[in-house]
């Protein structure tokens, strides 16, 4: 098992699910700001050069982050990164769609690739602003709609909580404080020693 | 079951498996342009403000394309919406995940929503040639994965009924050609039975 991923980039998500299995599996660093998904090795693994992609053991590629995460943690029951039962798999899914399907494209990559979403310099500034205040509007509707305890769902700690991390991440690096649920959030999944390993990979 | 669509929306996808189910279920318009998501009525079912929202029968709410079509397609294997294979079964989230997170959101939002991605009206060409880009590139992975093959993953699967949706569009609101795979795909998602009920029923046949 390979992760193909950037640093920082929503592939960390992949990364702590990896460590909190605990299996081994190797991790490829392909920086997107060296165009590292754009090279002709990246392509020929995804075309849609996207990370994270995952290389597994029978040779085959596995791409979207939803995807992954669920295929991961199904394929290792052990690791109790979903529940068992379908009400509860059906609610993780719903959540990890929602943050990488709106809350990342609409609200991150907005303040982080403004120039995706306007040709003139001059415009990006705005294009920032409106990421901020979607990223605002988002988090505010996660908070508020919180069912579980220390854990975003109310079943425990799952996936789910890994891709909602790399979202407290990234609230980080643009300068936006979250809700207070989702601070402690942040507090809890940093205590964790999977979270550690991921993110000490990433830096090194 | 009741489901909250409009009119030619990506929840179109989700009324197409309702219809293959064949099960009892309601269908609710909101209607969009008239701004009904942003109505309290609504936004107290669904404070996201979007469908397809699927109102289940013990009053519980579930929302997110990918995760009602895999709710719809588990509660109801008798109606093979979904590979029994779990290797394929992944593959069938990847590519519905890849329909509606890149195709449907990152292609088609620019090209119909451009003012959404760029504040310069002088810079709304540009979007929409972007989004144009984004889904013609996605397209050419739908068409690579359906050669040789009927469906997406073989047997028909919820990744086929996004597939489908976003080539409704391109196909029909756009008025754009399809790659051959694709073509020959949207065609024969159309000569369904079950598809062409759901069109029906929204108008749009």
């Amino acid at each position: 098992m390979k992760l193909l991923y950037s640093p920082g980039a929503c592939s960390l998500g992949i990364h702590v699910i990896l460590e909190e299995i605990g299996k081994p599996f190797a991790a490829e660093r392909f920086s997107t700001r060296d165009g590292g998904t754009y090279t002709p090795e990246f392509i020929a693994m995804n075309p849609k050069s996207k990370v994270p992609t995952l290389l597994r053991d029978d040779g085959s590629v596995l791409t979207e982050f939803q995807t992954i995460a669920f295929w991961l943690a199904k394929s290792n029951p052990t690791a109790k990164l979903i529940p068992t039962d379908l009400e509860g798999e059906t609610r993780v899914l719903e959540m990890l769609d929602y943050i990488c399907g709106t809350i990342h494209p609409q609200a991150f990559t907005r303040q982080f690739r403004a120039v995706n979403f306007a040709r003139d310099a001059e415009d990006e500034p705005r294009v920032v602003a409106q990421g901020k205040a979607l990223a605002e509007k988002y988090l505010a509707l996660l908070a508020q709609s919180w069912k579980g305890a220390e854990w975003l769902l109310p079943s425990g700690f799952s996936v789910a909580d890994c891709a909602l991390f790399f979202l407290e991440r990234w609230c980080l690096r643009a300068g936006i404080t979250p809700p207070a649920r989702i601070a402690a959030h942040y507090e809890a999944m940093m205590a964790r020693p999977a979270v550690a390993r991921a993110l000490a990979a990433e830096a090194a | 079951m009741k489901l909250f669509y409009a009119p030619g929306a990506c929840s179109i996808g989700i009324h197409l498996l309702l219809e293959e189910i064949g099960k009892p279920y309601e269908a609710v318009l909101l209607n969009l342009r008239e701004g009904a998501q942003f109505k309290p009525e609504f936004t107290s079912i669904n404070a996201k403000s979007k469908v397809p929202t699927l109102l289940r029968d013990d009053g519980s709410v579930l929302t997110e394309y990918p995760a009602i079509a895999y709710y719809l397609a588990v509660t109801n294997p008798e109606a093979k919406l979904l590979p029994a294979d779990p290797a394929m079964a992944a593959r069938a989230l990847e590519l519905t995940d890849f329909a509606v997170a890149t195709l449907h959101m990152q292609g088609f939002a620019r090209m119909f929503r451009p003012a959404n991605f760029a504040p310069s009206e002088a810079d709304h060409e540009a979007v929409k040639a972007r989004g144009r880009e984004i889904y013609e590139k996605g397209l050419a992975v739908m068409d690579r994965a359906l050669e040789g093959q009927d469906y997406l993953c073989g047997e028909f699967s919820i990744a086929d009924s996004a597939l489908f949706y976003v080539c409704f569009w391109w196909a029909a609101r756009l008025g754009h050609a399809l790659p051959a795979n694709v073509a020959a795909h949207y065609d024969r998602m159309k000569a369904r039975p079950a598809v062409a009920r759901t069109m029906a029923a929204e108008g749009l046949a």
